[in-house]
């Protein structure tokens, strides 16, 4: 109990900084594009956890989870969310539209808010598991 | 030679055999999400290109001079093309055009391969469309170096989008047969 509590709250932590380091690399250059970031970190795991329900009989596609379409989708479509949210700033960078420091800074953030939902979604699974 | 045999294979035509890829049962979902981020890297190499020419500077550092070259509808045909092929070659049915015999109809197998065909036939057009942007308009148009960045870049988005579709595919139908090994 006390080590999930541990884990809660240096997970919270460390969101709370992958956010401030991408609003820091927007407000410091007044410049709020790369608050997209955020965005699509955010929405990076949402296929994931749609799309195996789409799949009509839950039983059979979470035991049996190869080999069904919508579990594929939600993959690539996650794969695609994910190097989005990288590409972007280097993308803004690149074409001078945003700052340089800037960009690194919101793709640090960016990868510790990523990180920290696949973090918790890995340390809470096995209740997850009970769940269904 | 004194090496022992222990799997002699008489089938195998090289000495040494070649390294299993064998990464288990995520095999499948490790290529469904190289091929996702394969997909993502060709959009944005692209966009990545329009983006900078929408924003290019001179490129002397003159305020006065325009970039001389921009990225037009031009550069995006090709990707478009690609575009189109990926989508085609991933609806059909993996299962209809390896074609066993007895199992559905054999017009249905050659109508599958057909569209096969046409897929491929766009996403290899659209690779031969973004080379032949390259050379006409950027290689052969006599511009700074900086600019043929635009044309590399759509190049590469059409490499990216093909190896995405074949790593997709090869993902999509090891595991068809696992399961056919597991069905018998």
């Amino acid at each position: 109990m006390g080590a999930g509590l541990r884990t809660v709250i240096l997970l919270s932590f460390v969101l709370a900084v992958g956010f401030l380091l991408i609003i820091l690399s927007c407000a410091l250059w007044q410049n709020w594009l790369p608050l997209l970031v955020a965005l699509t970190f955010v929405l990076a795991p949402l296929p994931n956890a749609v799309f195996p329900h789409c799949c009509g009989a839950d039983e059979y596609a979470t035991s049996f989870e190869e080999g069904s379409g919508p579990v594929d989708f939600g993959r690539f479509i996650t794969a695609l969310i994910v190097i989005t949210g990288f590409a972007f700033p280097i993308v803004l960078a690149h074409s001078e539209i945003i700052n340089p420091k800037a960009c690194a800074m919101s793709i640090v953030g960016g990868g510790l808010v990523y990180g920290t939902i696949l973090a918790y979604a890995a340390a809470f699974k096995q209740e997850n598991s009970e769940y269904d | 030679m004194s090496l022992p045999r222990a799997n002699y294979d008489p089938r195998r035509v090289c000495i040494n055999p070649f390294p299993d890829f064998s990464l288990g049962t995520h095999r499948r979902t490790i290529g469904i999400y190289l091929a996702g981020a394969l997909f993502a890297f060709g959009i944005w190499i692209f966009l990545d290109a329009a983006i900078l020419s929408a924003h290019a500077k001179s490129p002397w550092g003159d305020k006065d001079q325009p970039a001389p070259i921009h990225v037009t509808f031009v550069d995006w045909v090709p990707g478009i093309c690609s575009l189109l092929g990926y989508i085609v070659v991933n609806l059909i049915d993996k299962d209809r055009v390896k074609g066993e015999d007895g199992f559905g109809d054999s017009r249905a197998v050659w109508r599958a391969r057909l569209i096969l065909f046409i897929g491929f036939a766009l996403m290899a057009g659209g690779l031969a469309g973004s080379v032949t942007v390259l050379v006409l308009k950027y290689v052969l148009g006599e511009y700074p170096e900086q600019f043929n960045y635009y044309g590399y870049a759509n190049v590469t988005q059409s490499i990216a989008l093909m190896l995405s579709a074949v790593i997709l595919w090869i993902a999509q139908s090891t595991s068809s047969e696992y399961e056919y090994n597991l069905t018998l």
